[in-house]
């Protein structure tokens, strides 16, 4: 299957709905194979399998005001908008974009047409919580990353933090300035003292 | 680098998503008598089945009928679940000759991806590096996947990239490059080697 004729996709891009398309595809293949497993019992020894027997009087009893169908209807109502929200909400991007400091752009922009450089929300937390415990007085540090925010979550030694919380979002940020990101996440933390 | 079939699933979705809604919507406005007065369709205190359900499923086509129904849902949901996996799609070899009347030039891009990979894992910082070639000779595209330790300057791996591996692998296809996409990752290990600086308490102006 050659998706994209062998062409790059861009880096930073939404997610996939990689989790509805599995259970989707599975409910389609079980689906499949249920109708298979029916036709080929009947064809081979001439009558339905008996687990049919019981929806068939079901639904040859059934009228269309009774309140099954009502209640099959709202199913299938929810089913549908859950899929459609599925495929219509974006989702948060997966990585950041990283800007070019502009030196040298001239020598090498004759050999590239089209340049895209991204940083993972993952690595970004790394490289907050790398900058974050280097800082005196941070004990242990973790981070959590969006395309638009990054936040810490910090233990420390001290019994007063004081001004902490501050160098650390200004060293963070400056850290995240100097990469290149833009545009540059909001950056918070919290401080916890460690009893 | 590696390819999902978002599109794919996103038109899906949607397919399935309407089609779920608007057969949930036609049983709900059945069942409370809407559709009858609108559409003149079955009274909605009639029978769902209104012929015996037993002598339409007794000949032998309708089961023929439903298997070749079935195969086609469980193949297409077969096709579904296979597309979830992420693939590299790499380019073929890439044909450097011209029409080809004096011999063939073929050139694995796994080869030219080698080469990237060797020459920006000397830059400072760099701990691993992975190219990946798609395109053609005449139009490459390379994505990247750089990953650096906490400590490196970004923006310094970025222009090395840009001004020497780049150009250099421009020129040795003798093709600007249609695309160049570039990853930084981060070591998830933190850096805390380097250089020890013991302290001797002197200061010296």
């Amino acid at each position: 299957m050659s998706r994209h004729d062998q062409r790059s996709t861009p880096l930073r891009h939404r997610p996939s709905r990689a989790v509805p398309a599995l259970i989707a595809g599975t409910l389609l293949l079980a689906a499949g194979a249920a109708l298979v497993w029916l036709s080929v019992t009947r064809l081979v020894s001439g009558s339905w399998p008996t687990v049919l027997q019981g929806p068939s009087d079901w639904l040859a009893g059934l009228a269309w005001n009774d309140p099954a169908v009502r209640q099959i209807g709202i199913a299938a109502v929810v089913a549908g908008v859950i899929l459609l929200m599925c495929a219509v909400i974006p989702g948060p991007y997966s990585a950041l974009t990283i800007g070019d400091s502009g030196t040298g752009a001239g020598e090498w922009a004759q050999t590239v047409q089209e340049q895209e450089t991204v940083m993972t929300r993952r690595a970004v937390a790394h490289l907050a919580k790398a900058r974050c415990v280097q800082i005196d007085g941070v004990g242990s540090a973790s981070a959590t990353a969006t395309t638009r925010r990054v936040h810490l979550n910090v233990t420390t030694f001290l019994h007063e933090p004081g001004d902490l919380r501050q160098r650390i979002t200004d060293a963070v940020r400056a850290r995240l300035e100097e990469t290149g990101l833009s545009p540059v996440p909001q950056v918070t933390a919290t401080v916890r003292s460690r009893d | 680098m590696r390819q999902t079939a978002g599109t794919l699933n996103r038109t899906w979705l949607t397919i399935l998503g309407i089609l779920c809604l608007a057969a949930g919507t036609a049983l709900i406005l059945q069942a409370s008598g809407t559709l009858p007065t609108l559409l003149n369709t079955a009274p909605a205190w009639q029978s769902v089945v209104t012929g015996d359900l037993h002598a339409f499923l007794a000949p032998q086509g309708v089961a023929a009928v439903i298997l070749i129904i079935g195969v086609i849902i469980g193949v297409l949901g077969l096709l579904w679940i296979i597309a979830q996996v992420p693939r590299r799609n790499p380019a073929g070899a890439y044909r450097l000759h011209g029409d080809g009347s004096r011999g063939f030039t073929l050139c694995d891009p796994s080869v030219l991806a080698a080469a990237v990979e060797k020459q920006i894992n000397t830059l400072p910082g760099v701990v691993t590096s992975a190219a990946l070639l798609r395109g053609t000779a005449y139009a490459p595209d390379l994505t990247l996947k750089v990953t650096v330790n906490d400590r490196a300057d970004v923006q310094d791996v970025i222009h090395r990239i840009q001004t020497t591996t780049l150009p250099e692998l421009s020129s040795a296809l003798e093709a600007p490059l249609q695309s160049s996409r570039l990853q930084i990752d981060i070591s998830g290990r933190t850096q805390s080697t380097g250089t020890v600086v013991h302290s001797t308490g002197t200061v010296v102006y």
